[in-house]
């Protein structure tokens, strides 16, 4: 379905609503407010899906927010993800190969939460760490020498254990998108590209993968850099210093790939996305494209139509058809969106 | 107050002003007498009127166990339970940088002193398993080794609950607290 109005009737608000729905969180904000709409108490989201199923989310300016199925109150809001499943693609998804390698954490973390329920709460506990970690070095001075390296290790401990868990998951789910991603990217060159994707850890993981192993490499390497991050105050190991590393016939595509190379691999990337949730879950996800087809060539455009095919349902964003390729109108349903003052 | 809502505070309010003069000074006075009298155990940090609070003074307890608590509030749970006969130690928070709390603001250096001083045979960790909780775990625990055993108590799965409602994350945090059977 092709949505089409002008700037601000609120057709990213529509694709939003669909990812907040299936996964809880915007990729715009984090905090309630900012998705209540401007001079309101409250927001509500609904949604109809197959066999009749209703699913709402109920959000407070004053903080805290309920979840419905069927109009019954959820005691678990997490119960609400599974009905609906999406994957996202925005025109700053294109930055996902030459932008910061934040950009790249995010992009990899919103795919591992779809399919790893506890990453989250990892993720939450070690931005904690993190912060908790930061702080302290700002308060030192106040303790003795030995008691503050008591600390700093019950600190490395806790952080040893939780980025052990990141990184493995991180890696894992790179694992499992290699293989799907670059036989798309082989489709959508016409087999002239070959797609490597090499995962950069913050911290060093020697040796095969051991919970015990790696967690002891990482407490000795926090250690070593402690002196260092005493001057500086910023940790330099852990999955917060991680990246992820895109090779096209084995040159670095960060550095030397092209434009258009760089969005044929970032359309790869969302297409082995998009089947690996289906592949885990049995269903295909809600594709949402926000304004970004628009900004694809019309050859890259028939792709991923191609690709898309019939399989998934996709919710496109758009200012205006003239940008789209003949075949997208056709097949798809229009609806025009106006501003209701 | 805590845990006290527009509307509840309401409620109380108008009910006070219902209750006859002679009750609401006995109240006042009791409010001003607990604020006066009510301190700190010099032993555990508990609330107490005394110098000692009864649990230190009671010979009755096992002289050789300490439990750790944060709060007063968590010693009584404890208490709840007729389970534990040793002693308590209430260090008075947990260890959070971002809040602007040091050990040196927890009662944590009297802690060691006691375990050192006493012929202490085990101290238990009671705190919250969150990262502020067990910071303060790790920390304690590592600067009780050298003087005595140092456990802490289990997280997992509340009894009486079914495992199929558990969330994920208690659900792995009890996978992982998981032990021989015996």
């Amino acid at each position: 379905m092709i949505i089409i109005g002008q700037n601000g009737v609120g057709k990213s608000n529509l694709l939003e609503s669909v990812e907040l729905l299936s996964s809880l969180r915007s990729h715009r904000s984090n905090r309630n407010q900012d998705l209540i709409y401007w001079n309101q108490d409250q927001a509500c989201v609904s949604a109809m899906i197959e066999d009749d199923q209703k699913v709402s989310l109920e959000l407070n300016r004053k903080g805290g927010r309920k979840a419905y199925k069927n109009e019954k109150l959820l005691t678990r809001q997490i119960d609400l993800i599974g009905p609906i499943r999406s994957v996202g693609f925005s025109a700053l998804d294109l930055e996902l190969i030459r932008g910061e390698p934040a950009l790249r954490r995010h992009w990899l973390d919103r795919i591992v939460q779809q399919l790893e329920p506890i990453y989250s709460d990892l993720i939450g506990r070690f931005s904690r760490l993190l912060r908790q970690r930061s702080q302290l070095w700002r308060n030192l001075s106040i303790q003795s020498n030995k008691d503050q390296n008591t600390l700093l290790d019950s600190y490395d401990m806790q952080m040893a254990l939780v980025s052990t868990r990141i990184h493995r998951r991180r890696r894992r789910i790179l694992d499992r998108l290699l293989p799907l991603a670059s036989s798309w990217q082989e489709h959508l060159s016409n087999s002239k590209e070959n797609l490597n994707i090499k995962y950069l850890p913050g911290s060093k993981l020697e040796g095969e993968e051991s919970e015990r192993l790696w967690r002891e490499n990482i407490e000795r390497q926090l250690l070593e850099m402690r002196s260092e991050e005493e001057i500086t105050g910023n940790c330099r190991v852990g999955p917060h210093r991680d990246d992820v590393k895109f090779l096209v016939n084995g040159v670095d595509a960060r550095r030397f790939g092209s434009a258009g190379q760089q969005r044929t691999i970032v359309l790869a990337l969302k297409l082995a996305e998009l089947e690996l949730i289906k592949t885990v879950y049995g269903k295909s996800p809600i594709l949402l494209l926000d304004d970004v087809l628009a900004e694809l060539d019309p050859k890259r455009q028939l792709l991923l139509l191609d690709a898309v095919g019939e399989k998934h349902q996709c919710l496109i964003s758009a200012t205006h058809l003239e940008s789209f390729e003949g075949e997208w109108v056709q097949n798809s349903q229009l609806m025009q969106l106006d501003s209701f003052s | 107050m805590p845990g006290i809502g527009p509307r509840t505070a309401q409620r109380l309010a108008l009910h006070l002003l219902r209750q006859p003069e002679e009750k609401i000074r006995l109240f006042s006075e009791a409010l001003v007498n607990a604020k006066s009298q009510v301190g700190q155990c010099k032993t555990c940090f508990h609330l107490t009127a005394g110098e000692q609070c009864e649990i230190c003074l009671n010979k009755q307890r096992n002289q050789e166990l300490i439990c750790v608590v944060s709060e007063s509030r968590d010693l009584l749970a404890l208490e709840r339970t007729r389970e534990y006969k040793g002693l308590y130690h209430v260090i008075g928070g947990l260890i959070s940088p971002m809040d602007g709390i040091g050990p040196e603001m927890l009662e944590i250096s009297s802690l060691i002193k006691r375990v050192d001083k006493e012929n202490i045979k085990e101290v238990i960790l009671a705190l919250t398993p969150s990262i502020e909780g067990d910071t303060t775990s790790l920390y304690v625990g590592r600067l009780l080794k050298p003087f005595t055993k140092v456990t802490r108590i289990a997280y997992g799965l509340p009894v009486g609950s079914e495992l199929e409602y558990a969330d994920e994350v208690t659900l792995s945090r009890a996978l992982e607290g998981r032990r021989d059977l015996d």
